[in-house]
């Protein structure tokens, strides 16, 4: 095959930012090349560059041997099917799709058949004299595709075309495009965020990140052997595990080593180990490497997604104290008021005003016959900054009162060394109306107990997955209840084409050669 | 395409050339002494401490003021209404009435201003109330365009909301309507008082010669006294005092938004 | 309940109608009045049409109205469009600024204006007449062109030019045949507001004319001091073309989309 275009070296920066970092990316003639990263890694940049509508701060663009960054966009044998089509409202179908061999000054005699087959080439018959804003999206797709390729360009550049597309569309034009490039036999450069589109289409993917090249490859050689963990979470639907590579064919995760076929690793190197869902089998219990248990089960058209816990999360437990409605009613002033003990972090103390008060002991004062309310006067706060009981007292206007324990304490943190991850939680203190009221309780609850977990060593915070209790909301009645807090554990995905059951216990497999270890990535 | 901006070049260097120099032209005049003021350049207070130490040119400016403040108010009063009302109309009403509001509007205001000096001449009504007629017949489309743009736009479905959520029907229009509208009063206001404090041909026609505004007061004194200087320095401070009133409206709109 | 509210909207409307109305109809009405008076219709007669037609100064006043209003809108838009192109696709800090003074041409009291551009002329010796009125014209024009313009172009595909260079346009051909045919409404409507605006004006002409060049505005308020019943005359015959030319802008396009309507069905 025969190199049709080099990018040498291109950088390009807007203001301060540099969006390419020197690119260096050989295309060869009839070539399905896709650029593929998230929005902001510099692959619209580097399309532009090519295309002529933007040109680089250094670097060298090559189309057929010839350096053609002074060549005016107009004089570039390129074209481009852009984000949003960019099709000319005022002409139609015909005029569209003519628009380019017309300003060639071709005849028209000529321009009428090679438009024709083009209108035909992308299954457009008959359209030919519509309004292009009367066209579906995927019609208007096929007018841009017409219009650029009529031009018998060296090469069609494709801006994100599908992505106003839904899902089934979608699909349709990938192969459309796909069947459409073996048929013209020119070189297609795409760009995309989309890993799906990516991995269907392409002869060639090239993965970016900030400006970077990640990766170039066959779909194949990038689903399979991702170089680092970006490129195997951008690509696919994978299980990726921080491990250790105890020496060559063995890996260490989890506290479990496992022989694998990778090698040429550092001994002990931190890596990141993938294993794909579809490679994992589900045997019955200790028949296989890991216990877990299946947590959900998803059907995904052509297989079963199931979530397998093999470890569980981080956890922290409280008390929930539900005391009996405690209304205070006040004959002389005709007022009730209502409020409960709650418990604070002695760290914010100092900073509760009145109204955090009012908020946290749900302080409310009310016309029994009206159920107008009445706003809260006055606190009266003997807080201190030590752990241990103070009252704290709410006052109407007319002198209604209510006085309420708060709880300074130290928040108790567990940790959790083996798996880094900390997490707190407070006593929570409610009435039964409260509980019996709350629409979500486990939102409410987690709110409640101001629960919160993190990462020891980056200070991330963890997602607290699960919330556990062990009474019914709407039948509550007074007492001490333990609330569980709990962060995700490891979870596996695992794709099996027979359904899993929920709750069930089972066992993963796999074997080394579905394990991939990859390096770490290093950040720039 | 990068290289379509260089189309706005020219643009740039007109629009300094025949707005921007003018407008300094005016300021320096309003500055300087009587003569050419460009070549014999000479910085002065005098024609502000002369306008500002005439007890009649002030009382021509207050009442000048007075006129667009009251013209402003009525306008209002009038045009939110008839613009409400038109926005209970059934659509291809609305585009009906709005046409029918507009096309006075396309009719020279002078010729329409001197209709009505014909159907007042002969009445008893005194001069400052023929020139508020004159003044809201000429603006009052203005407030109502801009009122009615302002509740076209805004969703329908936010007065069935607001109903939804227990508004009677005072209370969408005082919670909903009337707050969501009160963005085109204000661009109403501006395009009425505006024209309103500079108008000269508005009191010249209705009101008689003796009915002077600062307007007039300008137009005399280019036109007639020749004094560019002191007519200058005059609408220098009209338009101080315009930008005042403008810099309070948008004020009150932005805080208007912040709330909303 | 709806009943009665959709009772005072009508009223209310009607009454706002019947004053706009009012005096429009009372010219046309005293245009045939047989007598000199304003207010005291005597019998009817065409005498007035008689004179105005008879009166130079009148009759050259619709002339310079119309050729100015006529020569302002079309160079005003031809420089509106283009600079509005350009600022779409100019730096932030231009676009800002242009606005900005754009604004101040249109926010600013038609009389500053109006001695802004005496003074401008005075000091640069032009000597006021039909040059001085016609270019005033054109200043106050372009921005309300531009203003039409603008919107229209921020809609299109950001993408639109490129593709139209990416087909092998020069970038003049992309201007052409693809950026201008898509603005080509929003032009006519700046040209429109361009040509009332001019048609219109009186402040901004009354300062910056000459003798001997006036246009409708100016003659109107000059002729204010006497009574001169053919200025109902003139007034009549504005109301009749502007009415005419409504109908015309409104019925057209109204036909153009049943004739629409049928092709379809057809």
């Amino acid at each position: 095959m025969k190199k049709l275009i080099e990018f040498r070296n291109i950088v390009k920066a807007f203001g301060s930012q540099v969006v390419l970092k020197g690119i260096n990316l050989d295309i060869f003639e009839n070539e399905f090349v896709t650029l593929l990263g998230p929005s902001g890694c510099g692959k619209t940049t580097l399309l532009r560059i090519l295309g002529g509508f933007l040109s680089q701060d250094s670097g060298e663009v090559i189309l057929d041997g010839k350096e053609i960054s002074n060549v005016p966009a107009y004089q570039r044998p390129i074209n481009t099917v852009f984000q949003r089509y960019a099709l000319f409202p005022h002409l139609d179908v015909f005029d569209n799709v003519a628009f380019g061999l017309r300003i060639k000054k071709m005849s028209e005699d000529l321009i009428k058949p090679k438009v024709e087959r083009m209108i035909a080439l992308v299954g457009l018959e008959g359209f030919e004299h519509r309004d292009v804003s009367m066209l579906s999206g995927g019609q208007q797709q096929r007018v841009a595709i017409a219009r650029a390729l009529v031009n018998e360009p060296d090469v069609l550049l494709l801006d994100e075309p599908l992505s106003a597309l839904d899902r089934k569309l979608r699909v349709e034009m990938q192969q459309e495009l796909k069947r459409i490039q073996q048929e013209v036999g020119i070189t297609f450069i795409f760009v995309t965020h989309d890993q799906e589109e990516a991995l269907t289409m392409s002869d060639k993917i090239v993965v970016m990140r900030d400006g970077v090249i990640q990766q170039i490859g066959t779909p194949l050689e990038i689903y399979n052997t991702p170089n680092n963990r970006y490129v195997a979470n951008f690509i696919g639907n994978s299980n990726i595990v921080d491990g250790t590579m105890k020496k060559d064919y063995l890996v260490r995760f989890d506290d479990r080593e496992y022989e694998c076929v990778d090698f040429g690793f550092k001994p002990n190197e931190p890596v990141d180990v993938i294993i794909r869902p579809e490679d994992i089998r589900i045997l019955p219990p200790n028949q296989g490497k890991i216990n877990g248990q299946v947590l959900s089960v998803l059907f995904k058209g052509v297989h079963y997604e199931s979530i397998v816990e093999t470890r569980r999360g981080a956890s922290k437990t409280v008390i929930l104290h539900v005391v009996e409605n405690r209304d205070t009613f006040n004959k002389e002033a005709n007022e009730k008021i209502n409020a409960t003990d709650f418990t604070v972090d002695i760290e914010d103390v100092k900073n509760l005003t009145n109204e955090d008060l009012i908020a946290r002991a749900n302080a409310q004062a009310w016309i029994p016959e009206s159920e107008e309310d009445i706003s809260i006067a006055s606190v009266e706060n003997g807080l201190k900054e030590e752990s241990g009981s103070y009252p704290v007292t709410f006052k109407t206007a007319k002198g209604t009162s209510i006085t309420v324990n708060v709880n300074v304490v130290k928040p108790i943190v567990s940790e959790d060394a083996k798996y880094q991850i900390g997490i707190q939680a407070f006593d929570v203190y409610k009435t039964v109306d409260e509980i019996r009221e709350s629409m979500a309780i486990s939102v409410d609850l987690r709110t409640w107990a101001d629960a919160y977990a993190w990462e020891l060593d980056t200070q991330k915070e963890v997602m607290i997955d699960d919330v556990r209790f062990d009474f019914e909301p709407n039948e509550i009645v007074a007492g001490d209840y333990p609330v569980t807090f709990l962060t995700e554990g490891r979870t596996w995905k695992v794709h099996t084409t027979e359904k899993q059951e929920e709750d069930t216990a089972v066992s993963l497999d796999f074997g080394p050669d579905d394990i991939h270890v990859m390096h770490k990535e290093v950040l720039s | 395409m990068k290289g379509f901006r260089r189309l706005a070049y020219p643009y740039v260097v007109w629009a300094v050339a025949f707005v921007v120099i003018p407008m300094l032209l005016v300021l320096i005049y309003a500055f300087t002494t009587r003569g050419n003021a460009v070549l014999t350049f000479r910085f002065t207070l005098a024609n502000f401490a002369r306008f500002f130490s005439d007890k009649i040119f002030l009382s021509v400016l207050l009442r000048s003021l007075k006129i667009a403040l009251v013209t402003t108010i009525v306008c209002i009063l009038l045009g939110y209404p008839v613009a409400y009302a038109i926005s209970r109309f059934s659509p291809n009403n609305q585009a009906f009435c709005i046409l029918l509001v507009t096309i006075p509007m396309w009719i020279n205001m002078l010729v329409r201003t001197y209709a009505w000096r014909g159907i007042l001449l002969d009445t008893e009504l005194s001069p400052e109330l023929k020139v508020y007629i004159g003044m809201v017949y000429n603006f009052l489309p203005f407030m109502i365009l801009e009122v009615y743009t302002s509740l076209s736009k805004m969703d329908p479905n936010l007065s069935v909301a607001a109903a939804d959520l227990g508004c009677n029907n005072r209370q969408v229009f005082t919670k909903v309507i009337l707050p969501l509208s009160i963005p085109g009063v204000l661009s109403g206001i501006t395009l009425v008082f505006l024209p309103a404090v500079s108008s000269f041909f508005i009191p010249k026609l209705l009101g008689g010669g003796s009915f002077v505004l600062i307007g007039n007061l300008i137009e005399n004194y280019f036109v007639t006294t020749g004094d560019w200087n002191f007519g200058a320095a005059i609408s220098l401070i009209m338009t101080i005092i315009i930008l005042i009133s403008m810099y309070f409206t948008r004020k009150f709109d932005y805080t208007e938004e912040e709330r909303a | 309940m709806t009943e009665k509210k959709s009772l005072w909207t009508k009223i209310a409307f009607a009454l706002a109608i019947a004053f706009f109305y009012l005096p429009i109809v009372y010219v046309v009405f005293f245009s045939f009045n047989s007598s000199r008076s304003l207010n005291n219709f005597t019998g009817f007669s065409l005498q007035w049409y008689q004179k105005m037609f008879e009166n130079r100064t009148m009759m050259e006043s619709i002339y310079y109205s119309t050729i100015i209003a006529v020569i302002a809108t079309l160079v005003s838009t031809v420089i509106g469009t283009v600079a509005a192109i350009g600022l779409s696709k100019s730096s932030k800090l231009v676009k800002e600024s242009i606005t900005q003074i754009n604004n101040l041409s249109m926010m600013n009291p038609d009389i500053v204006t109006a001695i802004g551009l005496m003074l401008f002329y005075t000091s640069l010796r032009m000597e006021a007449g039909f040059g001085t009125l016609l270019l005033a014209h054109i200043i106050f024009c372009i921005p309300y062109v531009m203003l039409s313009v603008t919107p229209k172009l921020k809609q299109l595909d950001d993408n639109i030019a490129e593709a139209a260079l990416d087909l092998g346009c020069t970038p003049f051909q992309a201007l052409t045949k693809v950026i201008i045919p898509q603005i080509k409404e929003a032009i006519f409507s700046g040209a429109l507001v361009a040509f009332t605006m001019s048609f219109d004006d009186f402040v901004i002409s009354y300062f910056v004319t000459g003798p001997g060049v006036n246009n409708i505005s100016t003659y109107v308020y000059s002729s204010v001091k006497r009574i001169n019943p053919s200025v109902n005359a003139l007034s009549t015959i504005i109301v009749l073309a502007i009415t005419i030319i409504l109908i015309i802008m409104n019925v057209v396009p109204m036909l153009k989309e049943r004739k629409k309507k049928n092709e379809k069905i057809a």
